[in-house]
């Protein structure tokens, strides 16, 4: 056989060797993982229901798998396409991987939650998501037709906003989600402060003040 | 020798095609530069070097078109096209020693590239001190692992690929009693808690859903797929739902992702399993402690000034026990894998280290050696040829 045939069949062998290594399917026997060393999580977030000794998902991803300086994994939602000014008065909190922005808005001795949110795509559409926001403060959900009597409409510049506001009860405490879902380039950004009713209400003129510090990046 | 194969030798050995096909690869490499900024060092080098061809897409057509012939090819023409030139145009004379030990020198620089791009193998290792670590995992590759820890002492462990994954079709493994069957997939997605999540269709009852995950943690979670990134400080979080049937009809329907930290557990016929998709795991004959990792920094500043991590290093057969120290420039060579020191966490208690196996590492070296010895032997003989002419006259 001649050289350059058997370079080319030694250089095929190689591209094949290398293509097929990923899709092995192994078998082997490993010593137990020592006890798990939990990577601190880079935020809060949604820690839910999970159980007690569960990392909390949707915070920074793995970083057990060298982070540092190398490699620290952030699983994109949205993108960053928008910005704002806060309030003075409202507390930056740590944002997790799934929040843009999150802030504790406090007065009387209490304290509600502004997060900001964006997803791809419509997440469901707008009367689907107003009515998980209305589930969560335990009110019934809206019909398609009862959806206009809730909204107001808002254009700031190039931006089409829909505010509402909702009273209900968490645990038999009243309740008001103030909400404004932002569509934006194929994305869907959600603006939601979440607190005791008489704090929401009284933050409602400071919330749609901010609401107009919202400009595309 | 017939007209046609004289037409391909003619081809393949002649300086044209070597200047076309360096012309192309200042183009790919213009290219691939500028989409760098888009998509990062791993996607660069995936779509336009290690590929036989640019796949682009184009609008208003489904699939992408090879638009451009990627780093394979050019690599590959332009080593075939150096080999053949070198066989049909070689001559056993010293004169020509210099520019035949130079491009010897080229050759096993392309084949060591290629090498490289096919067999290395990238991963790292993080050790809390004291802790004691017997594999590294990969950066990017994901692995769903089924664990049978029914033993105290060891896991049976079988994994299979994410690229398997995406198939959708049934695995049956001889070593597991139970068939998997995957259900969907997602090459990067974000998880979250059912009743915080934008709105998404409502939970599955319990039972079995087509799809759906019926068991684990996976029927309060909410998986909202992300567009594949390929950012260099970025990595893709998989998600799939994965289906075991047994004997007697479905176990039950799991998520699993790297975002869920820890494995998920069920029984099955008296034994123990987990259920995990985790970043591929690379176990080593040995293992590895870290004694201590010392951080030192400049006296009253913050500007780091040396990391490093004393080690003992002990294989499984008790051949080797003995300690080593890694840090910047000195890294551990051991069975085929390099360890250097990458990077550290955790108030300094925690040392990562990047471990490579690289079969072809050497040969770029020998390379260089060799074109540097061709062209100094080529300069060599004009040099003294010339010197000679000018004595002469």
């Amino acid at each position: 056989m001649s050289p350059l045939l058997l370079t080319c069949a030694a250089v095929l062998t190689l591209l094949l060797v290398g293509g097929c290594r990923d899709r092995e399917i192994t078998a082997y026997r490993a010593p137990k993982d020592p006890a798990a060393i939990a990577p601190v999580p880079a935020g809060t977030t949604n820690t839910g229901d999970l159980p007690p000794d569960h990392l909390p998902i949707g915070a920074s991803a793995p970083t057990a798998t060298g982070a540092g300086a190398m490699a620290n994994t952030a699983v994109p939602t949205g993108s960053d396409h928008l910005t704002w000014t806060a309030p003075a008065h409202w507390t930056a909190k740590p944002v997790g991987a799934m929040r843009k922005g999150s802030y504790a808005v406090k007065g009387d001795g209490v304290e509600a939650d502004l997060s900001i949110t964006a997803f791809p795509g419509d997440t469901g559409g707008l009367l689907a998501n107003l009515n998980r926001w209305r589930g969560q403060i335990s009110l019934p959900p809206l019909a398609e037709n009862q959806l206009d009597a809730h909204r107001e409409h808002l254009d700031l510049g190039s931006l089409h906003v829909d505010i509402v506001g909702f009273a209900g009860t968490t645990n038999g405490a009243p309740t008001r989600i103030l909400g404004a879902i932002v569509p934006l380039g194929g994305e869907t950004w959600f603006f939601k402060l979440m607190g005791p009713a008489t704090l929401v209400a009284q933050e409602k003129p400071v919330f749609l003040e901010f609401l107009r510090t919202v400009r595309p990046r | 020798m017939s007209p046609v194969i004289r037409q391909f030798r003619d081809f393949f050995v002649s300086l044209k095609l070597t200047v076309v096909l360096l012309s192309f690869s200042i183009v790919l490499i213009f290219w691939a530069t500028l989409a760098q900024v888009k998509l990062g060092i791993w996607g660069v080098q995936e779509k336009f070097f290690h590929a036989f061809f640019v796949l682009v897409k184009i609008p208003g057509i489904a699939i992408p078109l090879p638009v451009f012939p990627g780093g394979y090819s050019l690599g590959g023409l332009l080593l075939f096209n150096l080999i053949a030139a070198h066989a049909y145009r070689f001559r056993l004379e010293w004169q020509k020693a210099g520019i035949q030990l130079t491009h010897l020198g080229l050759i096993l620089l392309l084949l060591g590239e290629l090498l490289t791009s096919l067999l290395q193998v990238e991963s790292n290792m993080r050790i809390e001190e004291g802790a004691k670590q017997h594999y590294s995992e990969s950066y990017r590759s994901n692995e769903l692992a089924i664990l049978d820890t029914t033993s105290p002492d060891y896991n049976e462990v079988v994994t299979i690929p994410e690229a398997v994954l995406g198939d959708s079709g049934v695995i049956q493994h001889p070593k597991l009693p139970f068939q998997i069957r995957l259900r969907d997939y997602h090459p990067n997605a974000a998880l979250q808690m059912r009743d915080q999540a934008p709105h998404t269709a409502p939970a599955p009852a319990l039972g079995r859903v087509e799809g759906f995950a019926s068991a684990g943690i996976g029927p309060r979670l909410v998986v909202i797929p992300q567009p594949i990134t390929y950012r260099q400080d970025e990595r893709n979080a998989p998600a799939a739902n994965i289906e075991f049937v047994g004997t007697e009809g479905s176990l039950g329907t799991w998520l699993v992702s790297p975002l869920l930290e820890m494995p998920q557990k069920f029984e099955h016929q008296g034994r123990t399993w987990e259920i995990a998709l985790r970043f591929k795991r690379y176990y080593h004959p040995f293992a590895l402690t870290l004694l201590d990792f010392s951080h030192d920094k400049y006296p009253g500043t913050e500007i780091p000034k040396n990391f490093s991590s004393r080690i003992r290093l002990k294989t499984d057969d008790g051949r080797d026990d003995r300690e080593v120290l890694i840090y910047m420039n000195n890294p551990l060579r051991y069975a085929g894998l390099t360890f250097y020191q990458a990077s550290f966490e955790k108030g300094d208690r925690v040392s990562i280290l990047q471990v490579v196996r690289n079969p072809g590492w050497v040969l770029p070296y020998v390379s260089c050696v060799l074109m540097g010895l061709g062209l100094l032997i080529q300069f060599g003989i004009h040099l003294t040829g010339f010197v000679r002419q000018r004595a002469q006259t």
